[in-house]
C-alpha cells in the first residue's frame, strides 16, 4: 500500500512537516533533521515545549522535567534544518504523499523573532498583567511575555486579542487602554507620553471630548464604563503641574515650506507633523491668540486658557512658526511666497442668524461672536458683552454644546435668568448630558419640544421675548426639511430681553475667491476628497470643521494627522491616496467570556469613581473651572476597573524601550504555502475541564485543583518556588487527597488516560518530599504501574514515603465553610462508609482532545474516532488513513513521554524512508572560513561588553567594565555594544575580531549555556578556532542578582571579566578530526522487531545484518494468533495491501526480508563478540556450523525479545490444565477442546517484582475469544489490579459486558489451587470476608514476559548494561528508551520492556530512527573538549578505566607509561563525553580535559583574588 | 554586620546548578555578590586541588554545586565530587581549618530560588566564621580584591 500513487525521484520534496512542539514533535524534528532532512515544526504556542515543559519531576526517574527538556529546547532552536513556526497553525494539506502543498497561517506577534534577542526588557515595561496560563492561572504573567524562562525560540510575544473598542471608537485613535493600564500601574509620564503620541492636545480632550471612547467601553455592559476623559485629564493635570521640559526643535530636512491656515486643533496637528518631518511650518492665525475655537469658543469655566496655552506651546517649541493678527486674505499670496503645500484649517467661527422674525432686534447677540467677544474683550470695556447682559433676562435659542456655554456664560456675566429653547423633539437634547446637569443645576430654564415662532419687539426695537409653540414632534420630508407636527393652541412666550442665537456655525470663506481653485460646497464647507483631503487645487489641502462643518475637538485633531500624512505623500511624491493598512481587528470580550470572569470573581461590579465639581451656587458667578480632576488614588482605582479588552493595551511602553525595534504592533496573521513529502502529527492532548464534572467543585471551591495545577505548584520554578499551597489561604496543606479517573474510565470517555496513576504517585512522593509530615491518600479503581520501573515506583510511594491507597471512586465533594477544607465519602477498607476531611483535594484528570485539533484532524481528511483520537493502520500504527500523513502521541492514544517518543521517532523514520531519495536536497551545512593558525602567536583578547539594554547597563556601569576591561593583560581591543547576540553585532564583533587581528574573544553578556554556540559560530566566521572565546555571565550572574547595588554589581562585573580574560588567555585551539563511519547496521535478534528494525533501515538504503539465533524468524510473533484490532482498539484500520493477521504480518515480514537485496540474514547464528565504538564496530557471528563471520557496521540494534515466564508457580508443569497465557492462545487457536470453565491469575511469578505491561491485555484477549467461541464458557479472572492501559481499557469494559467475572486478590490473599480430580481454586473475597471456589476446566496463569538467557551473552559482547529485571537499560528512562548510554548501540522491542505486538513495531522503528541520524552521515566529529592522557607519567592503575562511565578509556599495550612500563591508559575520543571525571580521579595527574584544563581552572579561580594593576583608584568602590 | 565581605567560589556543573543560577538572575532573585561562578562540565571535574588552591589565593568559602543524587548527566560524577569533598573535609579537619568552609550543594535546573537560597545561606555562614585566615596572612591588602573593599 505505502508505494500506491506515491511521488517518486524528482518530484518529491526531501521536507517534512511536524504538526506540534511538544515532546513528541521535537523528537521527530530533531530525528527527521538529523537524518538529513529539513523539517517545519509547526507550533500553535509561542513556543516549542508542550506539556513537557510544565512539569516539575518526572517519573520514574524524578529527573527535573526542565532538565531534561531544555538541551533539547537549545537543539531544536538552533539546528539549521528545522524551522519553527509557532504562533501557527496548518489549514489544509493537499498533494500527495511525496509532494504534498501545506497551507500554514500565522498569528501575529507582534514581536518580529528575527530581531528580539530575547532580553525581556518589554514585559518589564509592559503594565498589563494577564494570568499566566503556563501556571495553570496561579500566577500573573504581563500582555508582553516569553511562555517561561527557559522558552525556545528566545524571544517574546505579546499577547493581543485586537485594538480595544475604546481605541477603535476614537477619531484619531488614542490608545485608552493604553494610558489606563499605565496610570493603574501609577506611571503617570508614560501614560501621558502615551497620549500625547496621537493627540497633541490631550489636556483639553481630558475637559471637552465628547469621550465616544466610554461610549464604546466594553465595561459599560457591566456597571458604568471606565471615567476616560477624566482619567486623561487626571493625566494631563499630574504632568502639566510639574516643571515643563523644554521640546528640542526639530531640525528642518526638508527645503519645502508649508502654510496652515487656522491655529485651531486642527491645524496646529498638521503642524506639528508635519514639523516633526523636518517641514518648515508656518501657521497663520487670524485672531491675536492660537487655539481657534479651544480659545475663543469654549469658555473659561470649561477650558481654562492655560491649558491651550500650554499645549500649543508644545507645538511651538518644535519650531513651527506661528502669526497672530495675520489674516490670509488670498490664497495665492501663499503661493507667490513659495509654499510648496497650504492647509486650509480656518474651522467655523461665523454663528447663523436664524431667519425668524425679530432676528434683527436690539438684544440679539450670536454665539460665535458672544462667546469669542467674551474671552477676547477686557470685561471692563465698553464692548463687553457684560455690559449686554448683566442684570437682564436671556433665552438661548438652541440646543447643542454651544448654546449651553452660551447659556452658562451668560449667567456668569450676571443675568438675572438665562433661559434655553430648544427647538426639536422633547427630551432630545443634541448637547451632552453633562451639560444638561450642569446647566439645571446653575438653575437654567431649560425648554424642549418647541418650535420658534418669532422674537418679540417690546415697539423699541429690542427683544421682549421669544415666541414659542409646543411641537409633538418633527418629521423630515422628502428634501430633508423637518416638518412640525404643533399642538394646537400651545403658544407662549419666554420673557427675555436679550437672545442668543446658538444653532450652528460655518466656516468664513471669504479669502477664497470663486477662481481660487477651491470648491465651496452648498453648505459652505470646502470641498476635498473624502480621504485625502485634496482641494481641486493642486498643493492646497482642506481639514477640520471648514471641511466637515461643527464636529468636536478629537475630529479636528485626526483631520490635522490625516491632512498632514497626504501633505507627506504629496511632497514625497507619492501617491497621495492613502494605503489601506491591514486593519487589525476589534478586541470583543463575548458576553459568555463576561459572565465567566464575574463568575470566577475576576470582575466584581464596581460604580465609576465620582469626579468632583463645584458646588452649583459657588460656581455661578465666576469664570473658575467647575470640575476638578481625579486625585491619584481615585484615578488608579478607576483605571484598575478597566477590563483590558485588548489584552496588549498598545500603550507603546514596549516599542518606546526596545532597543532592537522588534516590537510591531502592526502585525497581522500570515498565510504561507509550503511544499512537504510527508506530515508527521503530534498535536498532544489538552488535560480534561475538570469544572464540567460539577460534583467535584472544581472552579468553586478554591481547594479543589487539578493535578496539572499540583504541578506547578511543586515546580521549583513554579508560582510558589515549589511549596505546595492551598489557594484559599497560602497554608500548606497537611492532608492531600487525589482523585483519580477525573475524566478517564467514566461514562463520558471510554478508556483510560494511562498516566495519572503514575503521575498522582509521583506528585504525592514530591508532595511528601518537601513536607513530610503531610498525609496523603490517593483514591483509585486500579493502580496502573505497568511500564519499565513503574512497579518500583509505586512500591516506593507506598513504602518510603507512606503513602496510602485507597481503591473506590469518589462522588463527589463538600466544602466545609469555615476552613474550606473538603469533604469526601468513601468506603473504607472494611467496608464501612468513612468521611474524611481534607485540606487540599487533587483532581487527576486524564486526557482529551481539544476542538482545536479535532477540527485540525477534519481539516487534514485523516480519521479520529469520537474522542477525537486519530486512527490508524494495523501492523503500521502510526499510519493515518491518509497515506504519507503519520500520527504519534496522545493524539493516537493517551500516553505517556517515553511512549510518545518512541512513536515520534518512529514517524520520523517512516517519513524518512518515505523520502529516501530526497534526502540532504533541502539541508543545508553551514560554511566557515578556513582557520586562521594561531601558532605561537601572544596572547591579543578582544572584549565585547554587552549592554544587553538596560538588563546589564540598567544595573552595572557597563562603561566602566569595558574601561577597565582594557587595562588587563593581553586585551587589544574593549568595546561595548547594546546586545551583542543580535545578528548584526555577531557579525561586527565576527569583523572586529578579524580586523584586529585578536586571538581569543571574551563576550561580557548573559549565559554561555543558551548564547555560547553562537559566539563560537561566530570566531568561526572570524576564522578562528571555536575554543578561544570564553563568556563572562554578567547579566544572570551579576546585573540581574545584584539589581539592588551599582557599586557592587559593577564590580563583580569587572571580577567575572577579569576572570574570563585570564581563563582565555590560557585557551588552546582544540582540533576535532572526521572519522568515517561504516554505513551498515548489526540488528540482533529476528522477532518482529528485529525484522522490523531490519527493514526499516534496509528501507532508508543502509545494508543490514540480521542475526537470529534460531533457523526461523519469528520469534514471539509465531505465537501470536490473536491481535487487539480484532476487537476494534489501537491500530484497527485495514488498509489496502496490509496484512490482517499476526500470521500474514509474519509472512510479510519474512518475504520481504528475503527479497530485500540490503538485508543480510544469519540464521541460526549468534553474536559473540564486538569492537570498536560508535561508526566503526566490528563484530563477529558464529554460524550453526561454528564458522565466524566478521562483520563491520556503524551502529548496533539490539532485539533480542523476551520469552514467557514459564515456573512452578500455582503447580505449573505438574498437569497439562494448568498453562500460560501463550499456551492458552495456541490452544484457542487451535480450537480443540475448548474448556466450560476458565480461572486466570494474574500477576504469577515475577510480575509480583515488576509489571508484566501486556499480560492483562492477553488475558483479556484470550477470554474474550473464548466467549466469542463459546459464550456460555464461564471465565474468572484472578486479579490484583486490572492495567488495561489506553484503549486497552475497552477490552475490560467488553469482557465485563460479556459475562467475565473479576475477583480481586492482595498479596496477603493469594489463590490456593487445590489440584485434585478437577481443578479448584480458592480465593479470599474481602468484601464478604470469606473464601470462594471456583471449579476450572483450565487454570490459566498469566505470567509476564522475561529476557531471553540469550541476552547476557549479546551484553557482554557489547558491554551494555541491565536494569534489575534484566532488562536493557535505556540511556534514559524518560527521553531516551531506544538508546543505549553507549552511542551507536539502541535496542528494539522487547529487549527494553514487554511489549504488544504494535508498540514493539514502533519501537523498532524508533530505533531504526536513531540509528539511521548516524548512518546518514559521512563520518562523525571526534575530539574537541575530551580528556588526552600523557602517558609518560601514566602508572596504568586503571582508575580511568574504572571511572569512565562510558568506557572510554582503556589501558593500550603498545604504549609505555611511566618509566617506559608496557601499557599506559588512552582515552578513545570517540567515546570520550568531556566529564572529566577521569582527570579529577587519577591519582597522577596523567589526564586533563581539554578546554577545562587545570591551568584554565585554576587561572579563573586565581584571577578572582589578583586585582590588575593599573585598575584607577577612582572606580574602586566607596 | 562586621563589614566583612566574603569571598567565595563556586563551582557548577553546567548541566544543573549553572542552570539554576541562571534561572535565579532570570528570576530577578538576590543573593550576596560574594559568589563567583566558575562553570566545570560536571562536579566529577573538581579535584580536590582545585578546592585547596581556592583557599590558598584566598576564597574565603567553596562551594561545589552539581546536580541531585542520581541525576548526574555523567551518571556518577556528582557522587565522585561528594566523596572529594569529604576527603577534603578530613584534610582541612586535620590541619585545624573550618570545615564549613567548603560545601556541596545538590540542586536541579529548575531550583533557581534554591539556588539563591543557599547561596546566601553559605554566605551568612562564612561572614560568621569570619576571613580565611591562611589567605589573610598570604596577601597584603594591596593586593585584595576590589570588589571587597568595604
Amino acid at each position: 500500500m505505502e508505494q500506491a500513487g506515491h511521488k517518486i525521484g524528482e518530484e518529491m520534496v526531501g521536507a517534512v512537516l511536524v504538526v506540534g512542539g511538544g515532546i513528541a514533535g521535537m523528537q521527530a524534528s530533531l530525528d527527521l533533521a538529523d537524518s538529513g532532512y529539513k523539517v517545519y515544526l509547526v507550533e500553535r504556542d509561542s513556543a516549542i515545549g508542550g506539556h513537557m515543559a510544565k512539569l516539575d519531576k518526572t517519573f520514574p526517574t524524578n529527573d527535573c522535567a526542565m532538565c531534561t527538556i531544555s538541551p533539547r529546547l537549545v537543539d531544536v532552536g538552533r539546528h539549521l534544518n528545522i524551522e519553527l513556526l509557532t504562533d501557527s497553525q496548518v489549514e489544509t494539506i493537499t498533494g500527495e504523499p511525496g509532494a504534498f502543498s501545506a497551507r500554514l497561517r500565522t498569528k501575529a506577534r507582534y514581536i518580529d523573532l528575527e530581531r528580539c534577542n530575547g532580553c525581556g526588557e518589554c514585559a518589564e515595561v509592559c503594565p498589563v498583567p494577564v494570568s499566566d496560563a503556563f501556571n495553570e492561572g496561579f500566577s500573573q504573567r504581563r500582555a508582553a511575555f516569553k511562555l517561561y524562562p527557559q522558552a525556545t525560540p528566545d524571544g517574546y510575544a505579546i499577547d493581543k486579542r485586537g485594538v480595544a473598542p475604546c481605541r477603535d471608537a476614537c477619531a484619531t485613535g488614542q490608545r485608552a487602554q493604553g494610558y489606563i493600564s499605565l496610570i493603574a500601574a501609577g506611571r503617570f509620564d508614560e501614560a501621558y507620553r502615551t497620549i500625547k503620541e496621537d493627540n497633541p492636545f490631550p489636556a483639553v480632550c481630558g475637559r471637552i471630548c465628547n469621550a465616544r471612547c466610554e461610549d464604546a467601553c466594553t465595561r459599560g455592559q457591566i456597571d458604568a464604563p471606565i471615567a476616560i476623559r477624566s482619567l486623561k485629564r487626571f493625566v494631563t493635570d499630574t504632568v502639566l503641574a510639574g516643571p515643563r521640559q523644554l521640546l528640542e526643535p526639530v531640525a528642518q530636512c526638508h527645503d519645502e515650506r508649508i502654510a496652515v491656515i487656522g491655529a485651531g486643533p486642527c491645524g496646529l496637528t498638521a503642524a506639528q507633523d508635519l514639523c516633526r518631518l523636518g517641514y518648515g511650518v508656518t501657521v497663520y492665525e487670524a485672531l491675536p491668540v492660537a487655539g481657534g475655537m479651544l480659545r475663543v469658543g469654549v469658555p473659561e469655566f470649561r477650558l481654562p486658557a492655560r491649558i491651550v496655552e500650554r499645549e500649543i506651546q508644545d507645538i511651538l517649541d518644535l519650531g513651527v512658526e506661528l502669526k497672530l493678527n495675520t489674516p490670509v486674505n488670498s490664497l495665492d499670496e501663499l503661493v507667490t511666497e513659495g509654499f510648496a503645500a497650504v492647509l486650509i484649517a480656518v474651522g467655523a467661527h461665523e454663528g447663523i442668524r436664524l431667519p425668524i422674525p425679530g432676528n434683527e432686534l436690539s438684544g440679539v447677540l450670536i454665539n460665535t461672536q458672544f462667546l469669542r467677544d467674551v474671552r477676547l474683550v477686557e470685561p471692563d470695556l465698553e464692548t463687553s458683552p457684560a455690559h449686554d447682559i448683566q442684570g437682564r433676562q436671556v433665552v438661548v435659542l438652541g440646543g447643542g454644546d454651544v448654546a449651553f456655554d452660551c447659556a452658562r456664560t451668560a449667567l456668569r456675566l450676571g443675568a438675572s435668568e438665562v433661559q434655553i429653547a430648544c427647538r426639536g423633539s422633547r427630551g432630545v437634547w443634541p448637547a451632552s448630558e453633562r451639560e444638561i446637569k450642569a446647566a439645571r443645576e446653575e438653575g437654567i430654564g431649560l425648554h424642549i419640544g418647541l418650535d420658534y415662532l418669532g422674537l418679540i419687539d417690546d415697539g423699541a426695537g429690542n427683544v421682549a421675548g421669544l415666541e414659542c409653540e409646543r411641537v409633538e414632534r418633527f418629521e423630515i420630508d422628502e428634501n430633508g426639511r423637518p416638518i412640525a407636527h404643533v399642538v394646537p393652541d400651545s403658544r407662549f412666550t419666554i420673557t427675555a430681553e436679550v437672545a442668543i442665537f446658538s444653532v450652528g456655525q460655518k466656516a468664513g470663506l471669504a479669502f477664497i475667491p470663486e477662481d481660487a481653485g477651491v470648491g465651496i460646497t452648498a453648505s459652505r464647507t470646502i470641498a476635498v476628497d473624502g480621504n485625502t483631503y485634496a482641494t481641486d487645487r493642486p498643493g492646497v489641502f482642506a481639514a477640520g470643521d471648514a471641511v466637515s462643518g461643527t464636529a468636536f475637538v478629537i475630529e479636528a485633531v485626526d483631520g490635522g494627522h490625516r491632512a498632514a500624512e497626504t501633505i507627506r505623500r504629496y511632497l514625497h511624491g507619492e501617491a497621495v491616496e492613502r494605503v489601506a493598512s491591514t486593519p487589525v481587528p476589534v478586541a470583543v470580550i463575548s458576553d459568555s467570556e463576561l459572565d465567566t470572569r464575574q463568575a470566577q470573581g475576576e470582575i466584581t461590579p464596581t460604580p465609576q469613581v465620582p469626579v468632583l465639581a463645584m458646588a452649583p451656587e459657588s460656581r455661578a458667578t465666576n469664570f473658575a473651572e467647575v470640575e476638578s480632576g481625579y486625585s491619584k488614588a481615585q484615578a488608579i482605582a478607576e483605571a484598575q476597573r478597566c477590563l483590558n479588552c485588548g489584552i496588549c493595551s498598545e500603550c507603546l511602553a514596549c516599542d518606546f524601550t526596545c532597543g532592537v525595534d522588534a516590537i510591531v504592533h502592526q502585525m497581522v496573521e500570515q498565510k504561507r504555502q509550503i511544499k512537504v513529502g510527508a506530515v508527521v502529527l503530534a498535536p498532544g492532548y489538552q488535560t480534561y475541564r475538570a469544572e464540567l464534572s460539577e460534583e467535584f467543585g472544581y472552579g468553586r471551591f478554591p481547594n479543589v485543583i487539578t493535578s496539572l495545577q499540583h504541578e506547578r505548584l511543586l515546580s521549583a520554578s513554579g508560582p510558589t518556588n515549589g511549596h505546595v499551597r492551598r489557594p484559599s489561604d497560602g497554608q500548606t496543606p497537611r492532608k492531600i487527597a487525589f482523585l483519580q479517573c477525573i475524566g478517564s474510565r467514566d461514562q463520558t470517555h471510554d478508556y483510560c488516560s494511562a498516566v495519572c496513576c503514575m503521575y498522582a504517585t509521583k506528585q504525592a512522593a514530591m508532595a511528601k518530599e518537601h513536607e513530610p509530615e503531610t498525609e496523603i491518600r490517593i483514591f483509585m479503581m486500579d493502580m496502573r504501574s505497568f511500564s519499565k520501573g513503574y512497579e518500583g515506583y509505586y512500591k516506593r510511594a507506598r513504602e518510603k514515603y507512606g503513602i496510602s491507597y485507597s481503591r473506590c471512586r469518589i462522588s463527589g465533594i463538600k466544602e466545609q465553610p469555615k476552613n474550606k477544607n473538603l469533604l469526601l465519602r468513601y468506603l473504607s477498607e472494611n467496608s464501612s462508609v468513612v468521611e474524611e476531611e481534607f485540606e487540599l483535594v487533587v483532581l487527576s484528570v486524564g486526557m482529551e482532545i481539544s476542538q482545536e485539533v479535532r477540527d485540525l484532524g477534519h481539516r487534514l481528511g485523516v480519521e479520529l474516532d469520537d474522542y477525537g483520537f486519530c486512527q490508524t493502520v494495523r501492523f503500521d500504527p502510526l499510519q493515518t488513513s491518509r497515506p504519507g500523513i503519520y500520527a504519534v502521541g496522545p493524539f493516537r492514544e493517551p500516553k505517556d513521554i517515553p511512549d510518545s517518543l518512541v512513536e515520534a521517532s518512529a514517524a520520523a523514520v517512516q517519513a524518512g524512508g518515505l523520502l529516501a531519495a530526497r534526502r540532504h536536497s533541502l539541508t543545508r551545512t553551514a560554511e566557515y572560513p578556513v582557520e586562521r593558525d594561531i601558532g605561537e602567536e601572544e596572547v591579543r583578547t578582544a572584549v565585547f561588553v554587552c549592554h544587553c539594554g538596560t538588563n546589564i547597563a540598567g544595573f552595572l556601569d557597563v562603561d566602566a567594565v569595558a574601561r577597565y576591561a582594557d587595562t588587563l593583560p593581553g586585551v587589544i581591543h574593549t568595546e561595548h555594544t547594546l546586545y551583542a547576540c543580535s545578528q548584526d553585532n555577531v557579525a561586527q564583533i565576527s569583523e572586529t575580531v578579524r580586523q584586529t587581528g585578536a586571538n581569543r574573544v571574551v563576550i561580557a553578556a548573559c549565559t554561555p549555556l543558551t548564547h555560547e554556540p553562537l559566539f563560537q559560530s561566530c570566531l568561526r566566521t572570524a576564522g578562528l578556532n571555536p575554543y578561544l572565546v570564553d563568556m563572562a555571565n554578567i547579566r544572570n550572574q551579576c546585573s540581574w542578582v545584584h539589581s539592588h547595588n551599582w557599586d557592587r554589581a559593577t564590580a563583580k562585573a569587572r571580577d567575572l571579566v577579569r576572570m574570563s580574560v585570564a581563563r582565555t588567555a590560557a585557551l588552546e585551539p582544540l582540533t576535532t578530526s572526521e572519522m568515517a563511519i561504516e554505513r551498515a547496521a548489526l540488528v540482533v535478534g529476528g522477532g518482529a522487531a528485529g525484522m522490523t528494525a531490519a527493514l526499516t533501515l534496509a528501507e532508508q538504503g543502509f545494508p543490514v545484518h540480521l542475526v537470529e539465533r534460531s533457523e526461523e524468524l519469528g520469534g514471539n510473533l509465531r505465537q501470536l494468533y490473536f491481535e487487539l484490532g480484532e476487537f476494534g482498539i489501537g491500530a484497527s484500520l485495514n488498509g489496502n495491501d496490509q496484512p490482517a493477521s499476526p500470521s500474514q504480518l509474519l509472512l510479510d515480514l519474512e518475504a520481504r526480508i528475503a527479497a530485500d537485496p540490503l538485508v543480510t540474514l544469519h540464521l541460526a547464528s549468534e553474536l559473540v563478540a564486538t569492537s570498536g565504538f560508535m561508526g566503526n564496530f566490528t563484530s563477529t557471528v558464529c554460524d550453526q556450523h561454528g564458522t565466524n563471520h566478521e562483520i563491520q557496521h556503524g551502529v548496533v540494534l539490539v532485539a533480542t525479545g523476551g520469552v514467557e515466564y514459564r515456573g512452578e508457580e500455582y503447580g505449573y508443569g505438574s498437569r497439562p490444565d494448568i498453562v500460560t497465557q501463550q499456551e492458552f492462545e495456541a490452544r484457542l487457536a487451535s480450537g480443540d477442546a475448548l474448556p466450560d470453565s476458565v480461572v486466570m491469575i494474574q500477576c504469577v511469578g515475577p510480575a509480583e517484582q515488576y509489571c508484566g505491561r501486556i499480560c492483562c491485555t492477553t488475558a483479556l484477549k484470550n477470554a474474550l475469544v473464548l466467549k466469542r467461541f463459546k459464550p456460555e464458557a464461564r471465565i474468572t479472572v484472578l486479579y490484583k489490579d486490572i492495567r488495561t492501559y489506553g484503549f486497552k481499557e475497552r477490552l475490560y469494559t467488553q469482557a465485563r459486558e460479556a459475562g467475565i467475572l473479576f475477583l480481586r486478590y492482595d498479596d496477603d490473599h493469594l489463590p490456593v489451587v487445590e489440584t485434585g480430580e478437577q481443578l479448584a481454586i480458592r480465593v479470599y473475597e474481602p468484601t464478604l470476608a470469606q473464601d470462594l471456589d471456583f471449579a476450572a476446566d483450565i487454570l490459566v496463569l498469566s505470567t509476564p514476559v522475561v529476557p531471553p538467557a540469550s541476552a547476557q551473552r549479546v551484553a557482554a559482547c557489547l558491554k551494555v548494561p541491565f536494569d534489575m529485571d534484566g532488562f536493557f537499560m535505556e540511556a534514559h528512562a524518560k527521553i531516551r528508551p531506544m538508546d543505549f548510554l553507549s552511542e551507536g548501540i539502541f535496542m528494539a522491542g522487547m529487549a527494553h520492556y514487554p511489549k504488544l505486538l504494535e508498540e514493539s513495531i514502533v519501537h523498532a522503528r524508533a530505533a531504526a530512527s536513531r540509528a539511521a541520524t548516524l548512518l546518514v552521515r559521512d563520518s562523525i566529529t571526534v575530539g574537541g573538549a575530551v580528556a588526552t592522557v600523557d602517558q609518560s607519567i601514566c602508572v596504568a592503575c586503571l582508575t580511568c578505566v574504572r571511572t569512565c562511565p562510558f568506557g572510554a578509556a582503556h589501558i593500550a599495550e603498545n604504549l609505555s607509561g611511566v618509566g617506559g612500563i608496557t601499557g599506559a591508559a588512552t582515552i578513545e575520543s570517540a567515546l570520550c563525553q568531556g566529564c572529566g571525571l577521569c582527570v579529577a580521579a587519577c591519582p597522577a595527574g596523567a589526564i586533563d580535559l581539554k578546554h577545562f584544563t587545570n591551568c584554565q581552572v585554576m587561572a579563573k579561580v586565581g584571577a578572582m583574588f589578583t586585582p590588575a594593576q593599573q585598575e584607577p583608584q577612582s572606580e574602586l568602590v566607596s | 554586620m562586621t563589614g566583612f565581605e566574603p569571598r567565595i567560589i563556586a563551582f557548577c556543573c553546567r548541566h544543573c546548578a549553572y542552570a539554576a543560577a541562571d534561572l535565579a538572575g532570570g528570576s530577578r532573585l538576590n543573593y550576596p555578590e560574594s559568589l563567583h561562578i566558575v562553570q566545570l562540565p560536571c562536579t566529577g571535574r573538581v579535584d580536590v586541588l582545585h578546592l585547596l588552591k581556592s583557599f590558598e589565593e584566598g576564597a574565603d568559602g567553596v562551594l561545589v554545586a552539581g546536580c541531585l543524587p542520581g541525576r548526574c548527566h555523567y551518571l556518577k560524577g556528582n557522587l565522585h565530587a561528594r566523596q572529594r569533598i569529604d576527603h577534603l573535609h578530613q584534610l582541612l579537619d586535620r590541619i585545624g581549618f573550618e570545615t564549613d568552609r567548603a560545601r556541596m550543594i545538590n540542586i536541579s535546573a529548575a531550583m533557581g530560588a534554591r539556588f539563591a537560597e543557599l547561596a546566601t545561606e553559605f554566605t551568612e555562614r562564612i561572614r560568621q566564621l569570619g576571613p580565611n585566615l591562611l589567605a589573610v596572612s598570604a596577601q597584603s591588602p594591596a593586593t585584595q580584591s576590589p570588589g571587597t573593599t568595604p
